[in-house]
């Protein structure tokens, strides 16, 4: 074979070497071990710092809620879409008297009109509701500035939570 | 309650009819414009080189070694728009590391890899070799030692050893041709097979990706070309300008009719998307489709082309008219990859909306970051004139021409 094949098959040669020690190097130890990816992200996610506690963590000490949810439109809803994460509240709450809560413990109560369009504000893309099903996948739409806006006669600003019962609406 | 409606408003003042919400902001900018194009480049530039090597169209001769350095130049730019355009571009390299067999995007590194180092790099070294070693006698200083590097300390030159570079280098030839058509025709497939977008999903999109492609990068290679003759206030080749011409013609045909096919059978099929990319067509693509693309890109230079196959004007009109078309080409070609990829993306999958889309001038995608990786492989493909100059290649002795 001539001098200068031979020396193109050595670069080539060390190129894909260099490839190889690369792919080992930099291939993450625990790749493939069970699938094509990273068999430690899984522990890894596993032990990131948790928020939410769920809602039968909120029906322990909160059961007449939980009931008065069971059989209005929002029985679908988990506590904590509206309430925000409480799995500090729920570890520790307990341990406290009823209205002695540290602020630290004390979970979001949304009553502000704001709060529900976040859900509720019309919405041409969302399914409508049909007044004739009780499908409560679908969600009642209202336009939050219209709809029901203050005392005509005192003039104040009506709050949802006022006509409606946010666990029973 | 008020600034959450203010958002609201200012989002929706985009849009028109319904949207989905992921699809109110366009993720594939201008940016990815650019990856088909310069991709397209590459693979035209080449096919043109293997006209004169593999289909012995010698009249082409001039403009051989501008098309392998030209293609070379934009194959090494190529990937950076799409690094440029990930969030993390220090983790592009993964995509090699660890590959996934289902992944469109990851096999076409390796797709890409091959057409450099097996394909292009080949090539150009085969072909320079001889040269080379030669450049290394005559010259001194940092030069001398460029060429002994990129010949790797190479001292033969026997006509026996320049008959097997030959050799070798028309093997290459022969297999970087489907090579071109695998890379070219991949960045199609990459668009053509996403079922969800009727915009890009048909068999005919890598096919037609190819063709735009060898028309595109001719083009680039006979704008360089007549630019070149002029900087070094030379005497254009005309015949093999006319020859360039005449296959840039027959290509444009091929290109030509088989978007028109594919639009025929689009309006023929009218599946339920058709309303929407009708009008998509009529709407925000009009002038982008019909003027940049259709007109100026397209029945332009088949016209003019055409005129010319049956008579020819004045050499001095003609050049100018070639210079002319050339950029003409590859302006549509570029308005092609856009009409492609942004309209592919300004209409809702849902059938019932538009977004629009408007792109800044600076930021990571920007025009002037798209204008830089235009810019790019020019200063690469200067420098590589500089090092290896076509038109100072030594003639061969005549046995040594081999294959």
């Amino acid at each position: 074979m001539p001098q200068h094949l031979k020396r193109l098959i050595g670069v080539f040669a060390v190129f894909i070497i260099l490839f190889l020690i690369l792919h080992y190097l930099l291939t993450p130890s625990s790749f493939g071990e069970l699938g094509h990816y990273r068999a430690k992200a899984i522990p890894e996610n596993a032990f990131k710092e948790l928020h939410y506690a769920g809602s039968e963590q909120c029906s322990k000490c909160h059961e007449d809620i939980r009931k008065d949810k069971a059989i209005g439109f929002h029985a679908k809803l988990k506590c904590e879409v509206c309430h925000g994460p409480g799995l500090k509240h729920a570890l520790y709450a307990g341990q406290f008297k009823a209205g002695q809560l540290p602020d630290s413990l004390l979970l979001y109560k949304p009553a502000e009109r704001k709060d529900c369009a976040i859900c509720h504000q019309f919405n041409a893309a969302r399914l409508k509701i049909q007044f004739d099903t009780i499908n409560t996948s679908m969600i009642h739409q209202i336009n939050a500035i219209e709809h029901n806006p203050f005392d005509k006669i005192t003039k104040v600003e009506f709050k949802c939570i006022e006509c409606h019962n946010p666990h029973q609406p | 309650m008020e600034q959450h409606l203010q958002d609201l408003y200012e989002v929706l003042s985009k849009v028109d009819g319904y949207v989905y919400p992921n699809e109110i902001e366009l993720n594939w900018s201008i940016l990815i414009v650019l990856y088909p194009y310069i991709t397209g480049l590459v693979a035209g530039a080449f096919i043109l080189a293997s006209l004169e090597r593999i289909f012995k169209v010698h009249i082409l001769k001039p403009t051989y070694g501008i098309a392998l350095l030209t293609a070379f130049s934009f194959m090494l730019v190529a990937t950076m728009p799409l690094i440029s355009h990930l969030g993390k571009p220090f983790r592009a390299y993964e995509i090699m590391i660890t590959p996934h067999s289902s992944s469109a995007m990851a096999i076409f590194g390796f797709v890409y890899l091959w057409y450099l180092m097996v394909v292009l790099l080949l090539e150009i070294w085969f072909d320079y070799r001889r040269d080379m070693i030669i450049w290394a006698q005559e010259t001194t200083g940092v030069k001398r030692f460029l060429y002994r590097v990129l010949s790797l300390w190479t001292t033969d030159i026997s006509p026996k050893a320049v008959a097997l570079d030959n050799r070798i280098g028309y093997i290459v030839t022969v297999i970087g041709i489907p090579s071109a058509f695998l890379l070219h025709g991949y960045v199609g497939f990459i668009f053509g097979s996403i079922k969800a977008n009727p915009w890009w999903s048909t068999v005919l999109m890598p096919v037609i990706f190819l063709f735009s492609a060898i028309v595109s990068g001719i083009a680039l290679v006979m704008l360089i070309y007549i630019l070149l003759t002029k900087v070094r206030k030379l005497k254009i080749d005309m015949e093999c300008l006319d020859t360039i011409a005449k296959y840039l013609f027959y290509i444009l045909i091929i290109d030509f009719v088989l978007e028109g096919l594919d639009q025929i059978h689009r309006i023929y099929e009218a599946e339920e998307s058709f309303e929407v990319l009708h009008k998509l067509v009529f709407g925000k693509l009009f002038f982008t489709l019909f003027f940049m693309q259709g007109l100026f890109g397209t029945i332009l230079p088949l016209l003019t082309l055409g005129t010319f196959q049956f008579y020819k004007p004045k050499e001095k009109i003609r050049k100018i008219i070639y210079l002319a078309i050339s950029a003409l080409i590859l302006i549509g070609v570029f308005f092609m990859r856009w009409n492609v990829v942004i309209g592919g993306q300004l209409f809702s999958k849902s059938f019932y909306g538009y977004t629009s889309f408007k792109t800044g001038m600076i930021g990571s995608e920007g025009y002037l970051m798209a204008a830089v990786w235009l810019i790019v492989p020019f200063i690469i493909l200067s420098f590589l004139l500089w090092l290896l100059p076509p038109w100072k290649k030594k003639e061969e002795l005549p046995e040594t021409q081999g294959l």
